[in-house]
């Protein structure tokens, strides 16, 4: 139907210079488009509105210009037949270093299947996500891809409850999202290596992880807790689809830390306390309170140390080491191996009891040395009762 | 039987104390014409065991009294800032890498490091106190008109001495509060209008606080202000001796007289020597007094060093603010005071109050030394004394400030670290304002004109 973009596309293009544009029909009355085409990636590579839109660039009247193979607002499946004439030729986009894999990807995704099967267009195209004229490369911060934008971007539907309320999908997840750990991480630490939306549930291929696959989605980057995880009682119920992997202890969208305080009521919420899981939930909450107390501890007395001028290089490697050790108790919290843990747990308090010992030995110090006032008051007043009586004999 | 076993003991402490009187003055004149036999023909022109038993046989005015003792313990308490920094000073290192790491090793390692360590913050803060109270009585009783007026000025040179010796001091620790408290300083140094920054980049070696500054600042307190105050004590010794103790009002000066020189008339003399057996020998009198107030000063010193010891902050960092600033000093406490309550402005009017002090024997001249007859500088100096009471007190509530240094926005490009451990994250500069197009603003000016 369309005929396609003229080959300038096809050609590495050259920077073309905006000054010309000055004389290109269509800015006459789309002024506010031009601009805001003007600062994505397309128009530096020489792209122009004709290339999509088609019309004649040098009419100055509407009649004229939108003659031809003029194409005005394309609808939602002319928009993904549009971009994916590039989009989706390797050839044309290796020397980005795009991938050409979004249509693939897309026609396999729920929004996909909708749009494309269906031809339902509450589903998005490629110009609901990233904007209509003002494209822009994920990387920058104005960007509706940058990470800090995605939650959003998604949320202009996700949100609305009355579109999602025709699917029985909820609207809370942005809320979850923002409150949770991935949430603060992205938005309040800039911390990218947290995902967002796009990276457990895809982008162009976005779909839910089914139960089974939960923890392999999580495993992206907890692969040492997903590994322990599968090894652990709950691995095979998970596998076989009983157990709905870390979403039985986690929010999915809220995702954060369990409290060790909480760790017990959380077994305790599927296993009765009475029973064999039940006081091994109990057994561990134990264990990782005593670590945490006592990591807390060491800590408390580092800081005692360095305020009264210790030298305290050695107890901060120390504290570091049984940090280390610490950290790996979350493994355990997920195979549920209790030597582990006690293992862990004792190597903790080896390294945390030398640091208190450190700190202890110096409050002993701290304590002798007040201890000195005792013999210098006792000289001192013998020595100015002695000089006194002097004195007074010799006022005689 | 046991009144005889006391009277026996008492006779036999009172027999041995008078053989060591005797052998006491023998003693001390067999270690002179000892240190003589070694240094012969020194010794025997310079009569040295003679001018010992002259400066002993000295006798103190009647009305010297206990309210002369702050002067004492101003020295005493210079004396064992003398000894205790020598001894940190075997170990101390004034360098920005090992400052910090050889305090710890002071007070860690160092047998009775702890003791010498806090004696001396102790000691540098009980000094201030009693210098102010010295101050104090000599302007109060009128100790500084003449002819005693020079040593009304020497003294005050002692006082900003002695502050510049804690202001130097107070760098060397090299932890977060003695860097930054140092930082604000300089930095209001700089922010004087004329010859601020020339000052203060004198004084700094650098454009800001480092190691350029601490090697300045620990040559200044270690060898500059040393070698000033020893001339000044010497000379305010000397002037003391000479002017004789300022009697209080009303009695009569006997040594207000100025000679002409420095070597004493016949007359002189022999009016000297009809006074001999008046006002307080030296010795043993005088000294016994001394021993007990020294005694007192260093007892109350040594349990406050082990009763209150320095706290330290963190290691200084110049890239990093702390939370606050804790003052280690009494000057300190009152500054922070003052400028929490009255500002920068009002720093500078007590501290040009204090300098007014100078300006006194210029002004007030008169032989007048009731304080109903000088009420500007009793006023003036009721105002600054109570004032510094005041504000130390305050300042001792307050007990830190937060830095006003500001280290601004990392700027775009800088790597910044986050506080908790993460993974290392590039810097995005400030927020990305949205880049809005709007059509009136290309042609808003235009359509304007």
């Amino acid at each position: 139907m369309l005929a396609t973009p003229h080959a300038a596309a096809a050609a590495p293009a050259p920077v073309v210079a905006q000054q010309g544009d000055s004389i290109y029909g269509c800015v006459i009355c789309h002024a506010d488009k031009r601009r805001s085409f003007s600062v994505g990636v397309h128009s530096e590579r020489g792209i122009r509105c004709h290339d999509c839109h088609g019309g004649d660039t040098e009419a100055y009247e509407i009649a004229p210009a939108h003659r031809g193979r003029f194409l005005g607002t394309p609808t939602k499946l002319q928009t993904i037949e549009l971009c994916s004439e590039c989009h989706a030729d390797p050839n044309q986009m290796r020397q980005f270093g795009l991938a050409a894999d979004q249509l693939a990807e897309f026609r396999t995704s729920r929004h996909g299947q909708l749009l494309l099967r269906q031809g339902n267009t509450d589903a998005p195209t490629c110009t609901d996500c990233h904007n209509a004229h003002l494209i822009l490369p994920p990387e920058d911060a104005r960007s509706e891809v940058h990470p800090t934008n995605i939650p959003a971007t998604c949320g202009r539907c996700h949100e609305d409850e009355g579109l999602m309320g025709r699917y029985g999908i909820s609207t809370d997840q942005f809320e979850l999202y923002r409150g949770g750990a991935h949430g603060v991480g992205v938005f309040e630490k800039h911390n990218f290596a947290a995902p967002t939306c796009i990276g457990c549930h895809g982008s162009h291929a976005a779909l839910p992880p089914q139960v089974t696959q939960i923890a392999d989605v999580c495993g992206h980057c907890h692969r040492l807790l997903e590994r322990a995880f599968y090894e652990g009682p709950h691995g095979p119920p998970t596998l076989g689809g009983a157990l709905p992997g870390c979403l039985g202890c986690h929010s999915n969208h809220g995702a954060a830390r369990t409290e060790p305080a909480g760790i017990a009521a959380l077994c305790a919420s599927c296993h009765d306390v009475e029973t064999g899981p039940g006081l091994m939930g109990l057994e561990i909450q134990e264990q990782v309170l005593r670590a945490t107390a006592e990591l807390e501890l060491a800590a408390e007395a580092i800081e005692e140390l360095e305020l009264m001028g210790h030298e305290v290089g050695d107890a901060r490697f120390r504290y570091q080491a049984a940090l280390s050790e610490y950290q790996q108790i979350a493994l355990v919290q997920h195979s549920l191996d209790l030597e582990q843990l006690e293992d862990l747990g004792l190597r903790v308090r080896s390294n945390t009891g030398i640091i208190r010992a450190t700190a202890e030995t110096h409050a002993e110090e701290q304590w002798e040395h007040k201890l000195l006032l005792v013999p210098v008051w006792f000289l001192a007043l013998s020595a100015i009762a002695l000089a006194w009586f002097k004195l007074r004999e010799l006022g005689k | 039987m046991i009144r005889r076993a006391f009277s026996a003991t008492k006779t036999w402490f009172t027999q041995t104390w008078s053989d060591l009187k005797e052998s006491a003055d023998a003693g001390l004149l067999a270690s002179a014409r000892f240190f003589g036999l070694l240094y012969g023909p020194i010794d025997r022109r310079l009569r040295i065991d003679q001018a010992l038993k002259k400066s002993l046989r000295y006798r103190l005015p009647s009305h010297a009294g206990w309210r002369h003792a702050p002067g004492g313990i101003t020295y005493v308490l210079f004396l064992v800032l003398v000894v205790t920094g020598v001894l940190l000073a075997l170990h101390y290192r004034p360098s920005v890498q090992e400052a910090y790491p050889s305090v710890q090793h002071i007070v860690s390692n160092v047998s009775f490091g702890w003791l010498i360590r806090d004696l001396h913050v102790w000691a540098a803060s009980l000094i201030v106190i009693a210098m102010m109270l010295h101050m104090a009585r000599v302007l109060f009783e009128g100790a500084y008109k003449p002819p005693r007026e020079t040593n009304w000025t020497i003294g005050l040179l002692l006082l900003f001495v002695v502050l510049a010796f804690g202001a130097t001091g107070y760098l060397l620790p090299w932890d977060q509060w003695a860097y930054w408290t140092v930082t604000e300083v300089l930095v209001a140094i700089a922010s004087f209008p004329i010859g601020g920054n020339i000052l203060a980049e004198a004084l700094m070696g650098d454009v800001i606080v480092s190691g350029a500054t601490l090697s300045r600042f620990f040559s200044i307190h270690v060898i500059v202000l040393p070698w000033a105050s020893l001339a000044l004590l010497a000379y305010h010794f000397t002037l003391v001796r000479r002017r004789g103790i300022a009697p209080p009002p009303g009695v009569e000066d006997t040594k207000a007289q100025r000679r002409e020189s420095a070597v004493a008339s016949r007359e002189e003399i022999l009016a000297e020597a009809e006074r001999a057996d008046e006002g307080i020998p030296f010795w043993p009198n005088h000294l016994l007094r001394s021993f007990i107030v020294t005694v007192l000063v260093l007892a109350v010193t040594i349990s406050l060093a082990a009763l209150f010891p320095r706290p330290v902050g963190a290691p200084a960092n110049p890239g990093e603010l702390p939370h606050e600033l804790v003052s280690t000093w009494v000057p300190v406490d009152v500054s922070l005071a003052l400028l929490r309550y009255l500002g920068i402005w009002g720093f500078v009017g007590f501290t040009l109050l204090g300098v007014s002090f100078g300006l006194i024997p210029l002004f007030d001249r008169k032989p007048e030394r009731h304080m109903r007859k000088r009420p500007v500088v009793v006023g003036i100096g009721l105002l600054f004394f109570i004032g510094f009471i005041a504000l130390w007190l305050a300042g001792r509530q307050i007990g830190s400030l937060p830095p006003s240094a500001d280290l601004g926005e990392p700027r775009v490009g800088e790597r910044v670290t986050p506080a908790e451990p993460g993974l290392p994250v590039p810097d995005l500069g400030p927020e990305p304002h949205r880049q809005q197009v709007d059509p009136a603003e290309a042609t808003g000016e235009g359509g304007a004109q």
